[in-house]
């Protein structure tokens, strides 16, 4: 596990989308146990209180669950995989449209590199598998 | 929580502190930061009462420091406060000897976490190993509060980033600590907050985080705000 | 109490390979002088009977007979004793000065201990205390030695036996190391403790003030003793002023213990608010 921290941005909101990541990518599967505060601490060598702060949040964004004294889980509530699966789609989206928005090409020129680009991208994991 | 209240404190003509305010929270990890020789061991001296303060007052959990107050927290100071002839086997029941809060488990946990050789002379050490030992010598005192004087400074990568791991593992658990540098870099994200010192005074204290939320700054961009001004 | 005794131990264990070289040079020392002073009064006699002619009697008439103090006004045994001193002097200033300048700075770990701090000022007087009376025993033990020795070595007719008591009386410089009777040797030792009270306070006061209280260590030595010393001041400077021994002793006695308390109470005081690193 290894995140690139962002000196600027709170690190429990990079932690946050660094979950968000790995359960949109399946990384991380619903109901899978995710690591103690302090494991994760160690792990990605931050404060142990952000993570704290960072699993807060999730589990009250329902992103995580804890019963009892467990470890908490990914959670498996399919209505919020999906959001969290669609919200990264649409922050990926969004970026591309801020970025490629204001060189004013044509869009069906950007659709079609879009299309090929994705397409080599599928091929050169599939390659690499 | 560690109330240090308005303290000044002089060297011959020169006013090293000229009035110093924060606090330290148990279970937060506070940083003191500033130039070398802006007075940061002196604080953390001042409030195991290793040196008088002219004015203001230092409090830990609301009270002055007095003998008992030593089961309650610890100093490490940037060199190692054991004899040179000791080995550290032997530091470690002189510790032992003395404090009644002297944890043997977390000891021995230290050790291998640090891959120490318990027969060794403290005097025979490498800079980075008796760093290694000083810490442990002070993390396995079951104390609510530990001071550590610029725990990276003057020693290599390796033993730097092993003394980190310390920050976000049970061996530290809930206490809370007070660390000076000068060097923000490696431990920006093991800190909870910040205490900008500069010419005497406290410049801001802040929380990392809540920097970083509010005013989309890094710990150093305020550093260069403050130091420049 | 327990951080006091445990201090003590420690505080002795760290002089005690200095200690064991003093005690071995003075045994040594003391030892080789009996042999080496009673050789050189026999082959002085022999020379006087065998090649002059001299009778016995008229040569222990002429040089005396020898006895132990002959032995004590050599180098063999004042030597070691003149070391012993100046070491020990020496290292009553050391035993507080290597924990703030030695390789590492101790003095953060003692002043550090969940233990009154003024429990490192008994330990540390303890210790040096502790290993006077230690040397004087040995003294004592070696005098004991020396006589059986100096029996060996000289026949009977040449010797004059002097037990402890009467060698103090002869002997000044004995006499300052091992009074007489028991009661002055219990003022005499307790003068010096007062007196380690009182460097240790200066030591304290140095410390706490660096360079300003160096003058001010100087000034409460000088004070000290001044007030310590009073009633010979008095009494040398108006004669109307006489005591009887007993008076004098009870004010020398009173006096002296207000000078131990007034260490104590300073040193206390300086180590728990002063006192720098």
């Amino acid at each position: 596990m290894k995140i690139n921290f962002n000196r600027r941005e709170p690190v429990y909101v990079q932690v946050i989308r660094y979950f968000k990541q790995q359960i949109a990518t399946n990384m991380f599967e619903p109901g899978q146990e995710i690591p103690s505060r302090r494991e994760l601490a160690g792990e990605i060598k931050i404060n142990p209180n952000t993570v704290q702060r960072a699993y807060k949040e999730m589990e009250e964004q329902g992103l995580i669950y804890t019963e009892g004294n467990l470890p908490s889980k990914i959670t498996q509530d399919e209505q919020v995989l999906k959001a969290v699966r669609e919200e990264l789609i649409m922050d990926a989206v969004d970026e591309f449209v801020a970025t490629v928005q204001p060189v004013h090409a044509p869009f069906e020129e950007i659709i079609t590199l879009l299309q090929e680009k994705y397409e080599q991208a599928i091929e050169g994991k599939g390659d690499e598998q | 929580m560690i109330e240090v209240k308005d303290i000044t404190k002089k060297f011959g003509r020169k006013q090293v502190l000229k009035g110093v305010t924060f606090t330290a929270e148990k279970g937060e990890i506070t940083c003191l930061i500033g130039i070398n020789g802006v007075g940061k061991t002196t604080i953390l001296n001042a409030i195991m009462a290793l040196t008088p303060i002219k004015t203001g007052e230092i409090l830990i959990d609301g009270e002055k420091l007095k003998p008992a107050t030593f089961n309650h927290i610890t100093f490490i100071p940037d060199a190692i406060t054991v004899l040179p002839q000791m080995t550290i086997e032997e530091s470690m029941q002189f510790m032992k000897d003395y404090y009644g809060t002297w944890n043997d488990d977390r000891a021995q946990e230290l050790l291998s976490f640090f891959k120490l050789k318990p027969e060794e002379k403290i005097s025979s050490l490498s800079k980075g190993n008796t760093a290694k030992a000083n810490l442990l010598l002070g993390l396995a005192l079951d104390v609510d509060y530990i001071l550590m004087d610029e725990p990276f400074s003057g020693i290599d990568m390796f033993s730097r980033e092993q003394i980190a791991d310390v920050f976000t593992s049970h061996l530290i658990e809930d206490r809370g600590v007070i660390i000076t540098t000068h060097e923000i870099g490696d431990i920006e994200h093991l800190i909870d907050k910040v205490v900008l010192l500069d010419d005497g005074v406290v410049k801001k204290q802040f929380y990392t985080e809540e920097i970083r939320a509010a005013e989309g700054k890094s710990v150093i961009d305020v550093m260069r705000e403050e130091y420049k001004s | 109490m327990k951080s006091y005794l445990r201090l003590t131990e420690f505080e002795l264990g760290r002089f005690f390979k200095f200690y064991f070289v003093l005690i071995g040079l003075t045994i040594v020392s003391q030892l080789i002088g009996v042999v080496v002073v009673s050789k050189g009064y026999m082959s002085e006699a022999n020379k006087a009977i065998f090649q002059e002619g001299m009778s016995k009697q008229t040569f222990i008439e002429q040089t005396g007979p020898i006895s132990l103090l002959g032995w004590m006004n050599s180098i063999w045994f004042l030597g070691p004793i003149a070391f012993c001193i100046a070491s020990l002097l020496i290292y009553m200033f050391l035993i507080w000065y290597r924990d703030w300048l030695g390789k590492n700075t101790f003095i953060y770990r003692l002043l550090m201990l969940p233990t009154q701090r003024i429990n490192l000022f008994f330990a540390k007087a303890t210790a040096i205390f502790a290993m006077v009376l230690g040397l004087v025993a040995l003294q004592v033990l070696l005098i004991f030695i020396a006589g059986i020795v100096l029996e060996w070595m000289v026949p009977n007719e040449f010797m004059s036996v002097m037990s402890i008591t009467d060698l103090s009386i002869a002997f000044p410089y004995l006499h300052t190391i091992l009074p007489a009777t028991f009661t002055e040797f219990v003022l005499y030792y307790s003068t010096g403790l007062m007196a380690v009270f009182v460097f240790f306070t200066a030591i304290l006061i140095e410390r706490s003030y660096r360079w300003k209280g160096l003058i001010f260590a100087i000034g409460y030595v000088a004070l000290a003793t001044i007030f310590f010393m009073s009633p010979f001041i008095v009494s040398m400077i108006s004669e109307e002023v006489s005591l009887y021994p007993l008076e004098w002793l009870t004010v020398q006695i009173i006096l002296g213990l207000i000078v131990v308390v007034a260490s104590v109470v300073v040193s206390r005081y300086l180590l728990a608010k002063k006192i720098t690193v």
